[in-house]
């Protein structure tokens, strides 16, 4: 699990620069900088929605081992 | 016993035949006492259910015509005696029990009876008190999945996962979801949830089954743990009419496995369209934004350069006026004001400048990106936009009256222009 923000992050993080962008009287810098992240923020969406692939694992726990848990990949 | 000979072979009809014929030649009705379980009741009037017992159960019809007698409805889990008779539909070569009467029991089936005591102990402790159900979350990353792996759900669950939300990862957890240690798995598997890191919701259930099949999702220790959970959960037993306990009390109630992956992930599609209306929305407004703001720092320059030499102008004109009055040792004092004057300007212009043109590069940074996403780009190709005074955006050739002025805003800027004759 990283801690990089998830599509949906990106997301509402962009429609929420957009609002402020919209609603908000800001300063030159500031709406450029808003700008900015939001392009960011949109390609990087854009790049996680292209290339995501399902992941399927399965989760055992190892009765014989005090109850680890192990995580296979889901034979289907 | 003698093998029968290969080319006296039966058709798959003469064995439905003869088989209905042997079941149905009897003819004579007969009480069967069972429990009612999957009531189906269709727009026809027509009534499907099924008797079970401990060891059995039969599939059984009922016409409209005597469901319109019914004095009882027909009610899950209730034990009933049934008059009918037996008879065999040749198309699958099924047995069905064509009910005429319904009689209800006093008692009622042991299944459906441990059902309502869990449901009342679970009512008592708050468990089914709606207001505890908790969202699911939007944009879920991590779900788990609770159910046989042997069985349809984790597929149909997969199957809308990778249309609807492919970066979406399933953790499944395998649990049988029939059968004697069925709740006992189930309990197991949601205690191996808290294992587990950041999962954003959890699935539980299974495909299809009869209500007799679903006792598991019923039972109070399971009921307990899908409430305990520290995760929404969403219960996908898969049957459309039966409610069971964990349905209730589970945060999101799905109808299968499929309508569960459904609730569970955003549809890419849909993602897709909001990304799409975000980029238009902030590349036009970010354009406005920079087009006021270039407009009010040209207005500013003009100003500041005119309010400059005017001032210099006025220092000049008071210097020679002075000059021809004062004495050479005033002069003196008052053309020291007229040094710093020149001072300041010349150290101004040149800030003025700088300042300027780190502000254009700036602005020409920004804009190549707003090209790169914007229909600004095609200026650049050669297409121009006509507005009239107002700045609103002429696009059709009635709004262009003959000797109208308007403005042509071209790749690096604006033209005046004014129509010759709008209809050439």
């Amino acid at each position: 699990m990283s801690d990089s923000p998830t599509l949906g992050d990106d997301l509402k993080r962009l429609e929420d620069i957009v609002r402020r962008l919209e609603d908000e009287d800001l300063g030159l810098e500031s709406a450029l900088e808003l700008f900015e992240e939001g392009v960011s923020r949109l390609r990087s969406a854009q790049a996680r929605l292209a290339d995501a692939e399902t992941r399927v694992t399965q989760v055992l726990k190892d009765s014989s081992d005090g109850g680890t848990i192990r995580l296979v990949p889901l034979d289907e | 016993m003698a093998m029968p000979e290969i080319d006296e072979a039966w058709t798959v009809s003469l064995l439905a035949r003869t088989l209905k014929r042997r079941v149905e030649d009897d003819g004579a009705p007969i009480w069967v006492r069972g429990e009612i379980a999957g009531v189906k009741r269709y727009a026809s009037g027509h009534c499907y259910f099924s008797l079970r017992d401990d060891l059995a159960r039969v599939d059984c019809t009922m016409w409209r015509s005597s469901v319109a007698r019914l004095r009882v409805p027909l009610e899950e889990g209730s034990v009933v005696y049934a008059l009918g008779h037996a008879s065999v539909w040749e198309e699958r070569t099924a047995l069905r029990f064509n009910v005429t009467q319904v009689l209800p029991a006093s008692a009622v089936g042991p299944a459906a009876q441990e059902a309502e005591r869990v449901k009342q102990l679970l009512l008592r402790d708050g468990l089914l008190d709606p207001a505890r159900k908790r969202p699911v979350p939007e944009y879920a990353t991590r779900i788990a999945v609770i159910t046989s792996v042997a069985g349809a759900a984790v597929r149909d669950i997969i199957t809308v996962a990778a249309r609807r939300w492919p970066g979406v990862e399933l953790f499944v957890i395998n649990s049988a979801v029939q059968g004697t240690t069925a709740a006992a798995e189930l309990v197991a598997a949601l205690d191996l949830l808290c294992h587990l890191e950041a999962i954003d919701c959890c699935i539980i259930g299974r495909g299809g089954g009869s209500k007799e099949d679903l006792v598991a999702f019923n039972d109070e220790m399971v009921c307990r743990a899908i409430a305990a959970c520290s995760i929404p959960v969403i219960s996908a037993v898969g049957h459309e009419i039966d409610v069971t306990l964990a349905d209730l009390v589970a945060d999101l109630r799905a109808a299968t496995p499929s309508q569960a992956a459904e609730f569970a992930l955003p549809d890419r599609r849909d993602v897709e369209v909001r990304l799409d209306r975000a980029r238009r929305r902030l590349v036009s407004v970010t354009a406005t934004l920079l087009r006021a703001r270039s407009e009010r720092v040209e207005r500013t320059r003009d100003r500041m350069a005119s309010a400059l030499v005017e001032r210099v102008r006025r220092a000049e004109r008071r210097l020679l006026a002075a000059g021809g009055k004062l004495a050479p040792a005033l002069a003196r004092r008052v053309v020291l004001p007229r040094e710093h004057v020149a001072r300041i300007e010349s150290r101004l212009a040149p800030a003025m400048r700088r300042r300027l043109a780190s502000f254009d590069a700036g602005c020409r940074t920004h804009a190549a990106s707003l090209d790169a996403l914007s229909p600004l780009a095609v200026l650049g190709r050669g297409y121009a936009v006509a507005r009239d005074a107002d700045g609103r955006v002429l696009r059709r050739s009635d709004q262009f009256a003959p000797g109208i002025h308007f403005t042509l805003t071209v790749s690096d800027g604006t033209v005046a222009a004014r129509t010759e004759d709008p209809h050439v």
